[in-house]
């Protein structure tokens, strides 16, 4: 037995894969998902996805959506899956600089901006990570 | 003599306008089905946050979310509309650009019946063929994309929707509107014009009730089945408009193939009218010549 993980973007579907293990960020944490995992809806953070099998593991870097386990499969409804190596420290930052132009006159706007400013920050960590 | 000539060169043209229109067929056909590509693969997102949201709801969860609320006053309303950047594809562009310029009308108060007149309308468009429209009538439009061709990216739709989004949670943005044609089945595309926000629903909320019948498995919420399906609104919106663009140029390659095709057959009608024009009239030609070296050789006896 396998698990099987399903990572759904809203254009495509990227990946398709078994897997043994699969470690998701969710909107407070990581989380672990192993074989026979109660059934579960989770919302996802911004994050690093590891899927391991066989000793080999492949990283992707989500950002936000959902995650739903029923019967060892793990499908991840996200905006953005994109390989770890593709996150670049350049974009981070542009994305970073983004979010720091955007405007924070009420409440709302400053919400809006705080969550942009979290996923840059997340994304910086693991550049930076990448590139150590 | 003269006649022939002409009627030749006429067929001539004619003959490499079909090559044109023919080769603009096929492209189109290519498009069509890379556009079609698409828009079934992102069904798989569409039908798994459906699924999902069925799910949270059957565990009870009320859902209030601010995208779902009409704002108490009605006051900036966009109107957006999705055209194509390029002509030749039948009455496409004419008949959204027809709904939308009512619909606009009808925003400023222009328009006698139906007027739902609003303080402060704005125009956003997507498309060459649409903004000429509204300039040549002296309409000026708030936004307007061209970046949009025949394979809309998650990439490129993203930011405006949450442009949009943005707008409305801050409230600067009452109604957002939507005039694009919805690809119904190969044979049906029809324009429609419908409110993005506030949404009305979430989900596509198409199931069968076979599906309904299902035994939903006992489910885990992290956090909490409310707090997710808040979260599923502005999904479920970024997902509408993809959609719609999607739509679009779905749409709009199967206009152009079958506006091709109707050129290409029209051409090869007049192409065989004009050769039985040609053939009669060199055949009255030769006839001529012969009656004249008849008549000579006669008059030499």
């Amino acid at each position: 037995m396998e698990l099987k993980c399903i990572v759904v973007t809203p254009e495509r579907t990227v990946l398709e894969q078994s897997a043994m293990f699969v470690a998701l960020p969710l909107y407070d944490g990581e989380y672990g998902i192993a074989l026979s995992h109660t059934p579960m809806i989770g919302r996802l953070g911004s994050g690093e996805l590891r899927i391991q099998k066989d000793g080999q593991i492949d990283r992707y870097y989500v950002s936000g959506g959902f995650v739903e386990v029923l019967n060892n499969t793990v499908s991840l409804l996200t905006d953005r899956a994109t390989p770890m190596a593709q996150i670049t420290l350049e974009k981070a930052e542009a994305a970073m600089e983004a979010a720091k132009a955007k405007p924070f006159t009420t409440p709302e706007e400053t919400k809006i901006r705080n969550a942009a400013m979290q996923e840059a920050r997340v994304m910086q960590r693991f550049a930076k990570k990448a590139t150590h | 003599m003269a006649k022939t000539k002409t009627l030749n060169k006429r067929r001539n043209s004619i003959r490499s306008i079909r090559k044109i229109t023919r080769t603009m067929e096929l492209i189109s056909t290519a498009c069509y089905r890379r556009a079609m590509d698409r828009a079934v693969s992102a069904m798989a997102y569409t039908d798994r946050l459906t699924k999902m949201v069925r799910n949270l709801a059957s565990s009870g969860a009320e859902v209030s979310h601010p995208l779902l609320i009409p704002h108490e006053e009605t006051k900036n309303v966009s109107l957006l509309v999705l055209t194509s950047n390029r002509g030749l594809c039948g009455g496409y562009n004419g008949s959204i650009l027809r709904t939308a310029y009512h619909r606009w009308n009808q925003l400023i108060g222009k328009d006698g019946e139906g007027t739902q007149k609003v303080e402060d309308p704005s125009l956003i468009i997507s498309g060459k063929r649409g903004i000429s429209y509204f300039r040549f009538r002296k309409i000026t439009a708030s936004e307007t994309y061209t970046q949009f061709e025949d394979k809309p990216a998650w990439d490129e739709v993203e930011p405006i929707a949450n442009k949009y989004l943005e707008l409305y949670l801050t409230g600067k943005l009452d109604r957002l509107e939507i005039v694009y044609t919805k690809f119904f089945s190969m044979s049906k595309q029809a324009v429609v014009h419908e409110t993005l926000l506030p949404l009305t629903e979430i989900g596509s909320g198409e199931e069968s009730a076979e599906e309904k019948h299902q035994a939903t498995a006992d489910y885990d919420f992290l956090p909490d089945a409310t707090s997710i399906l808040s979260e599923v609104v502005p999904a479920s919106f970024k997902t509408k408009l993809f959609k719609c663009f999607l739509d679009a140029a779905v749409s709009e390659q199967i206009a152009r193939m079958v506006a091709m095709k109707a050129a290409t057959e029209n051409a090869d009608s007049m192409i065989q009218v004009l050769t039985m024009a040609v053939n009669r009239s060199r055949q009255s030609q030769i006839t001529g010549e012969l009656t004249e070296l008849i008549g000579g050789v006669e008059a030499l006896k």
